[in-house]
């Protein structure tokens, strides 16, 4: 090693060490908000929340009544009206519960019927009682109960 | 870390592979830290830069963007008001995208006043005239996908001045549309020329360029 080249390596190291801060300080200053923008749908919350969907002194209590209301789902850039159908309870102590018209079977919508006092799918023959509870047929869960909350006499129901 | 690395150069050797790309010496004419005029060799390298930063900001905005006229600008909005540094991103590819151009214009006058452009470099030259004219093609079919007005019309003008060349002009603009007028069609076609096409052929293209640069050197100043 002739005293040329010793002269030479720190100044080597210096500017291996420098192109490795450059490099590091871009690579870091990029990657932050790459990975933000790449990860942030996961991040974000898109349910509709609490939807206003009766009042409670239009129900009789023991009557299960069915409510088809609306929603904007948020896919991406893409909104979707979503139409489901929920039937609402008023217990004989006032509380309101609130049912999914969703068959537990396959899915199918069930229908109040009134004469019998039973809800009923017409796909394979399901039936459940007011409250959800399965009596007949194939459905192997009682109705999925809604989350729901009472304010100054109206129900909302919760969208998660 | 350098573990791995010994691991690997033990077998593949790449230390003389490395100095052969990274260990040369910069002419003094070119070198920054000897001469501060030295900046107008630099901007080459600026283009490069800002090509990296294209891919990179280009690779993710694909993530979102959708090229369809039902979508585009709704994916273009939800990128940049829904999405963490959608904004910062999209706009970086904007204008990063006028730099670009910028630079491969300042690139060029240094070139030709030098006269860099001369024997033996000729060919190096006309590959960079493609690649200008890439970089041009970049712009015009970027310029459509956010589907916006100003993108709209700015390509109608732009492929209606292509029906403007006698005889196979019209036959190329529809070529290039799809069809008689912008619109569904268009839009996809640009998005492939934009993300697929061009990008193959501007590396194919800077490849031989950075070949003939470290094969010939930087040239001299007259």
């Amino acid at each position: 090693m002739d005293s040329e080249e010793k002269k030479n390596l720190p100044r080597r190291k210096f500017f291996i060490n420098g192109i490795k801060a450059v490099v590091g300080f871009f690579g870091l200053s990029l990657s932050i908000p790459l990975a933000g923008f790449f990860i942030s749908p996961v991040l974000k919350k898109n349910a509709p929340g609490w939807i206003e969907i009766a009042d409670v002194p239009a129900l009789t209590a023991g009557e299960p009544v069915g409510i088809t209301y609306k929603y904007a789902r948020k896919d991406g850039w893409e909104m979707s009206e979503i139409r489901k159908t929920a039937f609402v309870l008023k217990q004989a102590d006032g509380n309101i519960a609130a049912f999914s018209n969703r068959c537990t079977h396959l899915g199918c919508g069930v229908t109040w019927d009134p004469a019998a006092r039973r809800f009923k799918c017409p796909c394979h023959g399901g039936v459940f009682d007011a409250q959800g509870k399965v009596l007949e047929g194939p459905p192997p869960k009682p109705l999925a109960q809604l989350a729901v909350k009472v304010e100054a006499n109206k129900i909302f129901i919760n969208e998660a | 870390m350098n573990r791995i690395y010994q691991f690997i150069d033990e077998r593949l050797h790449l230390g003389p592979l490395i100095s052969e790309i990274a260990n040369h010496p910069v002419p003094d004419h070119a070198n920054l830290l000897k001469t501060p005029k030295a900046i107008i060799y630099c901007f080459g390298g600026m283009v490069f830069f800002i090509l990296l930063l294209q891919v990179l900001t280009g690779v993710f905005l694909m993530f979102y963007y959708v090229p369809s006229p039902d979508h585009a600008y709704a994916s273009v909005t939800y990128i940049r008001q829904e999405t963490a540094f959608g904004g910062l991103l999209q706009s970086v590819h904007r204008v990063g995208a006028s730099a670009a151009v910028v630079m491969v214009m300042l690139h060029m006058l240094r070139v030709v006043l030098t006269g860099s452009y001369k024997n033996p470099r000729e060919l190096n030259w006309v590959v960079g005239v493609f690649l200008l004219l890439l970089v041009a093609g970049f712009s015009f079919t970027g310029y459509l996908l956010p589907w916006d007005q100003k993108a709209y019309w700015a390509t109608t003008v732009g492929v209606n001045m292509i029906a403007g060349i006698p005889l196979i002009g019209g036959f190329l603009a529809d070529a290039l549309r799809g069809g008689s007028e912008v619109g569904a069609l268009t839009l996809t076609r640009f998005f492939v020329i934009h993300v697929m096409v061009l990008p193959a052929l501007l590396t194919i293209f800077l490849a031989a360029h950075f070949f003939m640069i470290r094969r010939q050197g930087i040239s001299r100043p007259l």
